[in-house]
C-alpha cells in the first residue's frame, strides 16, 4: 500500500526488498545502451591511431583477417591455436589498441563463456576417458579437459581476429571494402543507413529509459515494467516507421536512384601486398603445421 | 525568363480516407520569390511543401511546376526527374533525416553524384560550399557526430551543392541557437540576392516577417486565408488570432491588467510555457 | 553487452558445418531480396535499415519475466508480422552482421549459421504460424495472442536448428581419444538443453514481447498489422510439415527401433523365429539407403542424419512438385509473401 506525500504528492511506496536488487529495469537497459552507443564512438577513435592494422587497405585488412580467423577454425592443435593468440596479441600491441583491453575484451565476450559452457563436457559422465582431475564426485578426464581447451583456444583466437576487424577499422572503410568485394549495393547501403539508424534509435531508447528512471522512485511490479518496456517498443517501432517514410523522403529528393555513390577511392600500396603475402603463407603454414602434428 | 515557378490549382490531400492534410489551395509562385508559409502545426505547411517537391501528390487538384504539370508519372521519365530534381531542393525539419551518407563529404556529394554531374565538378562544388558554410573540417566526419547546430549546416550544405533554383525550407529556423539564427538569415538573403525562390514552411512569425517577401497562412483545416506581403498580413490580427498562430491573455502589472496578443521569439515551440517582455 | 541465447560465436561450429550454412544462406538471400525489391522498390532501403535497426535494438531491451529476472528478445516474429517473412530475412540479417561487424557479438564466420537459425527459421515459422492461428480478419485479442502462440514456437525452432548444428560437432570432429575440437556437446545434450532453455525461459520473454508490442500497435497503429487475404488449406499443411521437419532430428535420440518396424533379424532376436513370408520378402527391395545409412559414411549417426536429410527433401520435393502440377491447374496465386508497405503518416 502506497500513500501520497502530503508535501509533494509524490506516490512513495513503502521500501520493499526486491530478489536481486541492484540496478533498476530503466537503468540496466539504459547503462547498456549507452556502452553499445560508447563503443561505436570509441571504435572510430581506435580506428583512427598510427597503427600497422590501420595504416592497412581496408579490403586487404577484412580478407586476411577473415582468412585468420578462417585457419583457427581449421587447427586442431591447441599449441597452434595458442600460437594464433599470441599472433592477436601481438597484432593488438602493433596497432596501438591497448593489449590489456584487448584480452580483457577478447576474454569477456568470447572466452568466459566457451569456458564456462564447456567445462562441463569434460566430464567423465560426456566424455569417457583417463581421469585426470577429481573434486569429489565429479572427475574430469584428459580428453575431456583437452576439449575444453582447444575450444577455448580456438573461440579466443577466433574472437580476437573479429575484435581487431572492428577496432581497427572506420566503419565507413568497412562498407566501402565489402562494396568493393562485390557486395550488391542494396546490402551495402542498407547497411550504412541501418548503423545510422541504430544510434539514433539506441539515443532514442536511452533517454526513454533514463526519463523513466528519474521520473521513478518506486520499482513498479513486473507486470508494470512488462506493459511498460513492450508499449515502449511499440513506439519505438511507430518512431522508427515513420523516420523510414521521412528518410526516404529525403533521399528521393535528392534524386536518388537507387546506389549510394562515393567520392573516396580505395588504393592499395606495397605494404597492403606484402602484409597479404605474409598473412597468406602464415595460415597455409599454420595449417600445414597442423596436419603434420595430427589430431 | 519565366514568371511562375508553380501554380497550384485546387490542390488538396489526403493521407487516408477521412484523414485531410491540404484542402483545395490554389497558390503561385514566382520565380525568385521568397514565401513564408505560416500556420499552426498540423495545418498543412510540410504536406505542402512535399507537394512542391514532387514528394507526395495531390488527391485533388493540379500542380504544375516550372510549366509543366507535376505527376507521379511524369517523374517516372528518368530526365524529368533528373532535371526536377535538379531544380528543387528541400531541407528537412530534423537534420537527421536527411544525413545518410558516411561522412560529411559524401552527404556534400549525394546529391550532384546522383545527378550525374562529373567527379571533379562535384569535388569542386563540395569544397566551395564547405568553405561557405564553415564546414572543411568537417568533411571526414561522420554525421551522427556532429552536434544539432552543424548537423542543421551539413543538411542545408547538402542541399545547396545541388545548385538548385528553388529551395523548399520546413521549419528551418526551430531549434537553432540564436547565432545560428543570423547566419540562417544571412544566408537567405544571399539566395534572395542571387535570385533563388525559396518556400519556407514556419510557425514562427518574426522569423517569416524578416526572411520574406510574401506570407502565406494556412489555417488549422488546411486552407489558405491569407496571402499578402508581411506587413499587410501581419496587421490582421483577428485572422491571426484565429489560425491560433498568436495568441492572448491577460497578465497583471502591479495595479493594472491589460490583455494584449503577441507571437513567439524565434525558435520556439508554441505550447510551452514562456515569458515576455513589454516594448 | 548480453547477447541473446541462441547466437553462435565463432569457434564453436567446424567449417564442415558453418560452409555449409554459407552455401545454405547465399540462395536465400537472393530471393529475400528479389522479392523485397519486387515489393518494396527503393523503398526498401530505408524501411529495411529501419527494421534491421529495430530487431537489433529490440535484442538490448531488458524485458521483466518473473521476479526480479529479465532476459533478452531476439524480435524476428514481430518483424516478419510487420514487414513480411522475407523482408524479416533481410532486416534480421543485416541486424546480425552489423552486430558481429560492428559490435563484436556473434561470431564471423557463423553469422551464416545465425542467420539461418535467427533470420530465416523463426520468421518464416512465425509468420505462417501466426497466420494460421490468427485466421481471417481476426480481433485485436485474438492477434495478439496468435502473434505470442507463433514468437514462442518460432523462437523454440529457431533453438532446436541452432542446438543441433552445436550437437553434430562432436560427431564430425574428433579426435582418436574422443576428445571434441569443436562443440563439445552431442545431439542428446545440445538439442535438449537449447530447446528447453527455451521452451522454459526465453520463448516466454520472446512470447511477452511480440504480444506487448503487438497489442500497442493494435491500439495505436493497426494498418501496420494488416494482412492480405487469408492462406488457402494448403498452408496449414505446409506450415504443419514444417514445424514436423524441424523437429525430425529429435528421432535421433530414441534408441532402438520404432515399434512394429521391426526387420527379420531383428525379429528372430526379440521372440525366437522369423514368420516364412517375411523372410522372403525382405530381400526383394534393395534400399538405396538401408537402415537409414548413407552408403559410404561409417559413422552411423552421421549417415541418419543425411539419410533423414535427403529423405526430407525428397518427401517435400515431391509433395510440392505434385502439388504445383495440382495448383496450376486451379490457377492460384500462391505468393502471400507480398505485403503492402505501412502507409505514410501525416506530418501537417
Amino acid at each position: 500500500m502506497s500513500a501520497p506525500c502530503p508535501c509533494c504528492q509524490a506516490d512513495i511506496a513503502p521500501a520493499v526488498h526486491r530478489r536481486g536488487g541492484g540496478r533498476s529495469l530503466a537503468r540496466k537497459t539504459a547503462d547498456s545502451v549507452g556502452h553499445a552507443v560508447t563503443d561505436v564512438l570509441q571504435n572510430e577513435e581506435l580506428a583512427a591511431r598510427p597503427g600497422l592494422l590501420q595504416g592497412l587497405d581496408p579490403r586487404v585488412k577484412l580478407l586476411t583477417l577473415l582468412l585468420f580467423a578462417v585457419a583457427a577454425s581449421l587447427v586442431h592443435s591447441v599449441w597452434l591455436l595458442v600460437a594464433l593468440i599470441a599472433l592477436t596479441m601481438a597484432l593488438a600491441a602493433a596497432s596501438l589498441v591497448g593489449v590489456g583491453s584487448f584480452a580483457r575484451r577478447v576474454w569477456a565476450s568470447a572466452g568466459l563463456l566457451a569456458f564456462l559452457v564447456a567445462l562441463p563436457s569434460a566430464l567423465s559422465w560426456f566424455t569417457p576417458g583417463q581421469v585426470v582431475v577429481s573434486l569429489g564426485p565429479l572427475s574430469f578426464t584428459e580428453p575431456g579437459l583437452m576439449g575444453v581447451a582447444t575450444l577455448v583456444a580456438r573461440v579466443a583466437a577466433a574472437a580476437g581476429f573479429a575484435i581487431l576487424v572492428i577496432w581497427t577499422m572506420r566503419w565507413t572503410d568497412l562498407l566501402r571494402a565489402l562494396s568493393a568485394m562485390h557486395m550488391p549495393d542494396v546490402v551495402v547501403a542498407t547497411l550504412a543507413m541501418t548503423h545510422r539508424q541504430i544510434l539514433t534509435l539506441l539515443r532514442t531508447v536511452e533517454q526513454i529509459h533514463l526519463a523513466r528512471e528519474s521520473r521513478t522512485l518506486t520499482r513498479g511490479t513486473t507486470r508494470e515494467n512488462r506493459a511498460w518496456v513492450t508499449e515502449r517498443m511499440a513506439f519505438v517501432m511507430r518512431k522508427s516507421m515513420k523516420t523510414a517514410d521521412d528518410v526516404y523522403d529525403a533521399m528521393l529528393s535528392r534524386g536518388f536512384t537507387g546506389a549510394m555513390p562515393s567520392l573516396v577511392r580505395l588504393r592499395t600500396r606495397p605494404r597492403d601486398w606484402m602484409w597479404a603475402a605474409a598473412s597468406v603463407a602464415l595460415c597455409v603454414a599454420i595449417v600445414i603445421a597442423d596436419r603434420a602434428v595430427g589430431p | 525568363m519565366r514568371e511562375t515557378d508553380f501554380v497550384l490549382e485546387g490542390v488538396g490531400h489526403e493521407y487516408r480516407a477521412g484523414t485531410p492534410a491540404l484542402a483545395a489551395i490554389d497558390l503561385s509562385i514566382g520565380c525568385g520569390q521568397h514565401v513564408a508559409v505560416v500556420g499552426a502545426n498540423g495545418s498543412g505547411k510540410s504536406t505542402l511543401l512535399k507537394i512542391l517537391d514532387g514528394l507526395v501528390f495531390p488527391s485533388s487538384g493540379e500542380i504544375t511546376a516550372f510549366g509543366a504539370p507535376l505527376t507521379e508519372v511524369a517523374l517516372e521519365d528518368p530526365a524529368f526527374r533528373r532535371d526536377f530534381r535538379s531544380r528543387v531542393g528541400f531541407v528537412f525539419q530534423e537534420a537527421d533525416v536527411q544525413l545518410f551518407c558516411s561522412d560529411v563529404r559524401d552527404e556534400l556529394a549525394f546529391g550532384p553524384l546522383q545527378l550525374g554531374l562529373p567527379e571533379d565538378e562535384v569535388r569542386r562544388r563540395v569544397q566551395e560550399v564547405a568553405g561557405q558554410l564553415g564546414l572543411e573540417k568537417l568533411l571526414d566526419r561522420p554525421p551522427y557526430s556532429l552536434s544539432g547546430g552543424e548537423k542543421k549546416r551539413v543538411a542545408i550544405a547538402s542541399v545547396v551543392t545541388m545548385e538548385s533554383h528553388v529551395l523548399l525550407l520546413d521549419e528551418p529556423a526551430t531549434a537553432l541557437d540564436p547565432r545560428s539564427q543570423v547566419w540562417l538569415l544571412d544566408v537567405l538573403e544571399a539566395w534572395k540576392r542571387e535570385g533563388r525562390t525559396v518556400v519556407m514552411a514556419t510557425h514562427d512569425l518574426s522569423v517569416a516577417a524578416e526572411a520574406a517577401d510574401r506570407l502565406v497562412v494556412l489555417s488549422e483545416d488546411h486552407t489558405l486565408v491569407a496571402d499578402g506581403t508581411p506587413d499587410e498580413v501581419l496587421a490582421q490580427r483577428e485572422l491571426l488570432l484565429a489560425v491560433n498562430l498568436i495568441h492572448e491573455h491577460t497578465h497583471r502589472h502591479e495595479s493594472a491588467s491589460h490583455r494584449h496578443a503577441h507571437a513567439h521569439g524565434p525558435g520556439t515551440d508554441p505550447d510551452q510555457a514562456h515569458g515576455h517582455g513589454h516594448d | 553487452m548480453d547477447i541473446v541465447a541462441m547466437h553462435i560465436p565463432d569457434g564453436y561450429l567446424g567449417p564442415q558445418t558453418y560452409v555449409v550454412l554459407w552455401i545454405v544462406m547465399i540462395p536465400i538471400w537472393v530471393v529475400a531480396a528479389r522479392k523485397v525489391k519486387r515489393t518494396l522498390k527503393t523503398k526498401q532501403i530505408p524501411l529495411l535499415a529501419l527494421g534491421a535497426a529495430f530487431s537489433f535494438v529490440i535484442m538490448m531491451f531488458n524485458v521483466p519475466v518473473l521476479g526480479g529476472s529479465t532476459g533478452h528478445a531476439v524480435g524476428a516474429t514481430l518483424i516478419a508480422i510487420v514487414l513480411g517473412p522475407w523482408a524479416a530475412v533481410i532486416a534480421v540479417s543485416i541486424a546480425l552482421v552489423i552486430q558481429a561487424l560492428l559490435f563484436g557479438d556473434g561470431g564471423i564466420t557463423a553469422i551464416a549459421a545465425n542467420c539461418f537459425n535467427m533470420a530465416v527459421v523463426i520468421p518464416f515459422v512465425g509468420y505462417y504460424l501466426y497466420r494460421l492461428v490468427a485466421g481471417d480478419a481476426p480481433s485485436s485479442s485474438r492477434r495478439v495472442v496468435s502473434s505470442g502462440v507463433a514468437a514462442y514456437v518460432a523462437i523454440v525452432a529457431g533453438a532446436i536448428c541452432a542446438g543441433f548444428e552445436f550437437g553434430i560437432q562432436p560427431y564430425i570432429a574428433h579426435t582418436a581419444s574422443g576428445q571434441a575440437l569443436y562443440a563439445p556437446y552431442k545431439l542428446d545434450v545440445a538439442v535438449p538443453a537449447m530447446a528447453l532453455e527455451h521452451l522454459l525461459f526465453f520463448g516466454w520473454v520472446e512470447a511477452i514481447v511480440t504480444m506487448g508490442v503487438v497489442a500497442a500497435l493494435a491500439r495505436t497503429e493497426p494498418a501496420l498489422l494488416e494482412t492480405k487475404p487469408a492462406a488457402k488449406p494448403l498452408r496449414w499443411l505446409w506450415a504443419g510439415i514444417g514445424v514436423l521437419i524441424l523437429f525430425t532430428p529429435i528421432g535421433a535420440l530414441a534408441p532402438g527401433t520404432a515399434w512394429g518396424e521391426w526387420g527379420g533379424e531383428e525379429l528372430d532376436s526379440l521372440v525366437g523365429y522369423v514368420p516364412t513370408n517375411l523372410e522372403k520378402l525382405g530381400g526383394l527391395w534393395k534400399a538405396g539407403m538401408p537402415d537409414y545409412a548413407t552408403p559410404g559414411v561409417s559413422n552411423t549417426l552421421l549417415g541418419y542424419l543425411i539419410a533423414a536429410v535427403v529423405g526430407t527433401v525428397l518427401v517435400v520435393g515431391v509433395t510440392w512438385g505434385v502439388g504445383a502440377l495440382l495448383a496450376r491447374g486451379r490457377g492460384d496465386d500462391d505468393d502471400a509473401a507480398s505485403r503492402s508497405t505501412a502507409p505514410t503518416v501525416p506530418t501537417g
